[in-house]
């Protein structure tokens, strides 16, 4: 019975959604509203049962394990932010943040730019690689604007060009998927689950 | 009103109905279009098939993603978590987005009814939700001691204790880490994971990121890929002709079409279920929309000419 009521209450929230495709309508601004409402209302008690009881209570208070009161006031100190007079305190953790940020430079410097740059030297041994080779030497070249882009120069940029637009068309192919896709999960929804028209 | 002024102001809820009707129609009255599988995807079903009947061996989920992107991602999850439990593959399931636990939990019910056999903590386990600011000493964690870093499951239950993880120390038990993911792209477990431990990495991604892949992919960091609702219908089509079917990954086979209908035709009862085939039948309604909004693109530009050329003879 509940799972039932549940459906008819998705149902119902998904249509007022759509009616925005006719135009804008108290129905839609209704679903909008309620659906933040509910995210933050999930989101809230959640983590607060999740994160802050077992990881920061339960093993200060419960436990005992004093070496925490070090991040659990580092921590503490984000909310004065929300003081116009003290708000400077809470750069302290925004630090050291910082801090765990750079601690990722080396790693992030291997896995994105050392281990991908690898590939622009192998050997040209095949047409795939060829292309990887003049599609990137271009591209960079195009964003190199020290020189003026004419003649030989700009013919061989203009290639680069090339080589973006079919890396943009990709990536618009695959957004118009990804739209469609979410569409046609909430009318499998509708059919399906609700109307019970596709099994 | 001329031709090329009518088609280039055509009301869009007319374009809206056009696109609700190719979308409705083909999942209602089923085209049963074939699904060509591609190398990432085939590369990470091999993947994970290679830790079939292995107690040392588990695949690592990690659900990043949100009810938003379900109708492209959820057909993912239950065809992997299908594959792992057909194939007697250990699987471990984590979350560090709340919305993401709570889908493991569909998930994981959802496939297990078809396999009561399976048992939470002796053939899977759910990690559960754990918050995005432990995200990073949890997976460095993990390439020492994996109960340690993680602690406890998502009831609370010690891992160290669970039978699951009797064989399972550290990344060397894990056969890949599979992240789904409506965002992150699986840049964490490369980043971290992978660069300092050396885990294979494999991503299951919404169609808009998916073009973004492809430079990692060809770098070989990442074993293989999911893109978008094409990818779960793949996976959906591999784990059918080969894991429903008993039959040893061939990527001969599952390229030669009429091997692959052949064995459709004898797919035990459990494959054929709506919620195994979501992917695939949404395949059909998206080939549709595709060649749509191609015609559309087509009219609008013939369009734009026609009425250039209008305005150049006028002048």
């Amino acid at each position: 019975m509940t799972e039932t009521i549940g459906i008819w209450i998705a149902a119902f929230l998904t249509l007022c959604m759509f009616s925005f495709l006719y135009k804008d309508n108290p129905f839609y601004k209704f679903a909008e509203h309620l659906f933040v409402g509910v995210s933050m209302g999930y989101y809230i008690p959640y983590t607060y049962y999740n994160a802050f009881i077992p990881y920061a209570y339960e093993p200060l208070f419960l436990k005992k394990e004093y070496i925490l009161i070090i991040p659990f006031i580092i921590g503490f100190l984000y909310w004065f932010r929300f003081s116009s007079k003290y708000s400077w305190v809470s750069r302290y953790p925004i630090a050291f943040s910082m801090g765990m940020v750079g601690m990722g430079v080396p790693m992030n410097m291997h896995a994105n730019v050392l281990v991908q740059m690898r590939t622009m030297m192998l050997p040209l041994n095949s047409i795939n690689i060829i292309l990887i080779f003049v599609g990137t030497i271009s591209i960079l070249l195009y964003f190199f604007f020290s020189k003026a882009h004419k003649g030989v120069y700009g013919k061989f940029t203009s290639i680069g060009v090339w080589f973006m637009m079919v890396g943009f068309g990709a990536s618009f192919g695959y957004t118009v998927m990804a739209r469609i896709s979410l569409l046609i999960g909430r009318i499998q929804f509708l059919l399906g689950d609700w109307l019970g028209l596709i099994k | 009103m001329k031709f090329a002024d009518r088609i280039q102001k055509v009301d869009r809820r007319i374009i809206y109905v056009i696109l609700l009707l190719a979308v409705v129609l083909p999942l209602v009255f089923r085209l049963g279009f074939k699904t060509y599988t591609t190398t990432p995807v085939e590369d990470l079903y091999r993947h994970i098939d290679a830790a079939a009947g292995r107690d040392d061996m588990s695949i690592l989920m990690d659900f990043t993603h949100d009810p938003g992107v379900l109708p492209e991602l959820y057909p993912m999850d239950l065809a992997i978590l299908r594959h792992c439990f057909e194939r007697n593959i250990k699987v471990f399931t984590i979350s560090f987005l709340p919305q993401g636990a709570a889908i493991i939990q569909m998930a994981l019910s959802e496939v297990k009814e078809d396999y009561p056999n399976i048992e939470a903590n002796v053939d899977y386990c759910n990690f559960g939700f754990k918050p995005w600011s432990l995200k990073l000493p949890i997976m460095l964690g993990m390439g020492d001691d994996i109960a340690e870093a993680v602690e406890t499951n998502s009831e609370g239950l010690k891992l160290e204790n669970l039978p699951i993880m009797q064989n399972m120390k550290n990344y060397d038990n894990i056969q890949v880490v599979v992240e789904i993911s409506g965002s992150s792209m699986g840049q964490f477990w490369v980043t971290y994971a992978r660069a300092k431990f050396g885990v294979d990495v494999a991503v299951g991604l919404t169609a808009v990121m998916a073009a973004d892949v492809y430079p990692f992919l060809q770098t070989g960091q990442f074993i293989g890929s999911l893109g978008g609702l094409k990818g779960a219908a793949e996976y959906e089509q591999l784990v059918d002709i080969f894991a429903m079917n008993g039959e040893e990954f061939s990527k001969k086979k599952a390229r030669n079409m009429s091997w692959v209908e052949a064995q459709y035709k004898e797919l035990p009862e459990l494959a054929q279920l709506y919620k195994y085939s979501k992917a695939r039948i949404g395949m059909d309604a998206q080939a549709i929309v595709h060649v749509l909004i191609i015609i559309f693109i087509i009219l609008g530009n013939i369009g734009y000419f026609l009425d250039k050329r209008e305005q150049k003879k006028n002048m």
